[in-house]
């Protein structure tokens, strides 16, 4: 590995290259921005729907948090509701699976996850962000209780496979020398002048004054091994009670081995906006919040229905569909009008009357690839020997990422940590195995990380989203071109069928998507029965 | 289901695509080293039965029979949509509903992680699906004549 141990000697150009770094960031914030990442979500309090006309109805399709949203406000406004639901539980990709659970994939792949009594992963989303307001809001309605997702836990790992000699480093370490490296290559150049073009002579006092705390730089403006650095990455040795206290600092990482471990990667993994602190999970499962729903909306809710033809006339829109518990039944269900929040994988194959715009929209979106493993391992080692609680650990291999419980920590018995988090290419990989061989491939990835892994692991599950056969993917990708040409014809009402989901939302991928595109959606319609009266 | 752009680039894996197909045999899932995936840096050297094996399977299943669920997997075993090339080579070139498009160029902006096969690699899957699953048609598709198809544009400046 190349090392630049003497940073006195880096040139501009490689100062510039760091900052550049940044500055990459930067364009690509922008960039997710303008994507619709990022993007804020508009839900502003419970919907108010007055003067819904007697007897109008509405036909929902799909019980995911887009259609059970919908069915909620709809209800509560005096509207006739009815939902028709693929699966044979509420919530769709709001879904944990536990012990006990059964769950069969496209292709036939059956798993019986054996995890003890109240273990559990998400196989979809798994936090919920401070802003994502409306989701909040449907847990706090619905008693849903919340406990704190950990995010960034700085003795989590940050690993990449190629450095260290393959071990992993702890993320305060990694966090704490770039940061510490960073201000002393600018205090540097300030001192050097090197900024005076930029920065007027009291700014640079302030600038190396905020450096030095920023970066833990000693008095010097140095970054090193001492109290300062210690205090921020962690000591060799670390301070005690009695005649043991004495604590040892730990030595800085080199800047260039850091730069070539790429390992910065990963450093700003909580400063999304999106994966900013602090982030909730619903106790027990991010399922709790689908099947609290479902209890809500009782009888409402017809399960095990497979949509197969979607028509409006001039009066309503009838849906035809199988009770998949009777292969071959043909069974109509009739309102005024339909909301549609079936994913458009599956969506594009449903035949539809909707017109040409609406169509090419419904066509233009493909489904994105995701798969997470779940391990069982016998002991909760991660907090036992590694002193991990909940957070994740990033890594290049392709497992991408460790998710640790954030919950039920110290718990004697058996723990679940998510094994693997997965997109692009290797969940393509991974959606191409059998569910066996998803998770051994996880468990002998992560025993790179954990070496205990290998005594320790008993049981696993893997959901590979492209053999869902609720979704055929996990969620919709839009490009800034697909979002110009097809977005509002795909939002907007077609006489009178509507669609909602994080499809039809800027927030893609996200369980808000869900709930602001159905809200919005609900009360456009609304605005549409009420100006045609009882007639609707 | 929500990480996109937050996840890190894909890792470069020193080794390369085996030609043999996901074996299911045990001992060979067992193995730790990274022998059986592709990668970014990698997947250029995949032929058209590892592209299958190792992505199309994924939905088309390992033995090109579809699967039904609330929507359905095309069946590629004895579809006679293949007997026109153009039809396979432009499906996976621009995707299909929510099939991604696998031959928009390199470095495209998309909402997610796009993966790119070049011109070479469509025609050698388009000729291994036509060829395979008790598909038999004898022309061979060339780089060249896959060249000369409309390839998808994902998007302008985002």
């Amino acid at each position: 590995m190349d090392s630049i141990a003497d940073s006195s000697s880096l040139s501009r150009r490689q100062l510039l290259r760091m900052i550049g770094i940044t500055a990459g960031n930067a364009a690509m914030y922008q960039a997710m921005s303008s994507l619709g990442f990022a993007a804020e979500s508009p839900y502003r309090g419970p919907v108010d729907l007055q003067g819904t006309p007697a007897g109008a109805s509405v036909l929902i399709l799909g019980a995911g948090m887009a259609g059970m949203t919908a069915a909620y406000e709809l209800r509560n406004a005096g509207y006739q509701v009815q939902v028709l639901e693929f699966n044979g539980r509420a919530g769709g990709r709001n879904w944990s699976l536990r012990g006990g659970d059964t769950y069969t994939e496209l292709g036939g792949f059956t798993q019986h996850c054996q995890f003890d009594k109240d273990l559990y992963i998400n196989p979809g989303p798994w936090r919920i962000p401070y802003h994502h307001r409306g989701m909040l809001g449907y847990c706090k309605r619905l008693g849903v209780p919340l406990e704190a997702f950990v995010q960034v836990n700085y003795n989590a790992y940050l690993h990449n496979s190629q450095a260290f000699g393959g071990k992993p480093r702890r993320y305060r370490e990694v966090k704490a020398d770039y940061q510490g490296h960073v201000a002393e290559l600018l205090a540097k150049a300030t001192h050097q002048s090197a900024l005076d073009a930029s920065v007027s002579k009291e700014d640079q006092e302030r600038l190396l004054e905020s450096l030095r705390d920023w970066g833990a730089l000693d008095r010097n403006f140095a970054y090193l091994a001492g109290a300062a650095s210690s205090d921020r990455r962690g000591y060799a040795k670390e301070p005690g009670g009695g005649l043991t206290a004495r604590p040892v600092y730990s030595e800085p990482v080199a800047l260039g081995d850091l730069l070539d471990s790429k390992l910065w990667l990963n450093i700003a993994s909580g400063d999304s906006y999106d994966m900013q602190t602090a982030l909730f999970q619903p106790v027990g499962g991010m399922g709790r919040v689908g099947e609290a729903f479902g209890r809500e909306l009782g009888p409402l809710i017809r399960y095990n229905a497979r949509v197969i033809d979607i028509h409006q006339d001039g009066q309503g829109v009838s849906a035809t569909y199988e009770d998949t518990g009777k292969p071959g039944s043909r069974l109509t269900a009739r309102a005024n009008w339909c909301l549609c929040t079936i994913p458009l994988s599956i969506l594009s194959q449903i035949p539809m009357n909707v017109g040409p715009a609406m169509a090419a929209a419904i066509a233009a979106v493909p489904y994105a690839s995701a798969v997470k493993v779940g391990l069982q391992f016998k002991r909760r080692f991660w907090e036992e020997d590694d002193h991990i609680y909940g957070g994740i650990t990033y890594t290049d291999l392709p497992i991408a990422n460790i998710g640790y419980p954030n919950t039920g920590y110290h718990s004697a018995g058996k723990g679940v940590l998510l094994g693997a988090y997965i997109w692009g290419l290797h969940a393509m990989e991974f959606t191409s195995m059998t569910p066996e061989e998803r998770v051994q491939k996880a468990v002998d990835y992560g025993s790179q990380i954990h070496p205990q892994y290998r005594s320790e692991f008993d049981n696993g599950v893997a959901v590979a989203w492209h053999r869902s056969p609720f979704t055929m993917g996990c969620y919709g990708m839009w490009s800034s071109d697909t979002r110009a040409r097809h977005y509002d014809d795909l939002c907007q009402i077609d006489q009178r069928i509507l669609l909602a989901g994080e499809h039809a939302s800027f927030i893609g991928g996200w369980q808000e998507g869900a709930v602001t595109s159905s809200l919005d959606a609900i009360q456009r319609l609304h605005q549409r029965v009420v100006a045609q009266g009882s007639k609707a | 289901m929500n990480t996109r752009f937050k996840c890190p680039p894909l890792p470069r894996l020193a080794l390369l695509l085996l030609g043999a197909a996901v074996c299911a045999a045990a001992a060979a899932i067992a193995r730790a080293d990274d022998s059986s995936f592709a990668a970014v840096a990698t997947l250029s050297n995949a032929n058209g039965e590892d592209i299958y094996s190792r992505i199309c399977q994924g939905c088309h299943m390992p033995h090109g029979e579809g699967a039904v669920g609330a929507g359905h997997y095309p069946k590629l075993a004895g579809d006679p949509a293949l007997v026109s090339w153009q039809f396979v080579a432009l499906t996976v070139l621009s995707g299909r509903n929510d099939m991604p498009a696998f031959g928009a160029a390199l470095g495209q902006v998309w909402d997610g992680p796009t993966v790119h096969l070049s011109d070479a690699q469509v025609a050698d899957v388009v000729n291994y699906l036509r060829s395979h699953f008790g598909n038999n048609y004898k022309d061979r598709v060339t780089a060249s004549q896959v060249e000369k198809l409309p390839h998808p544009v994902i998007a302008g400046a985002p």
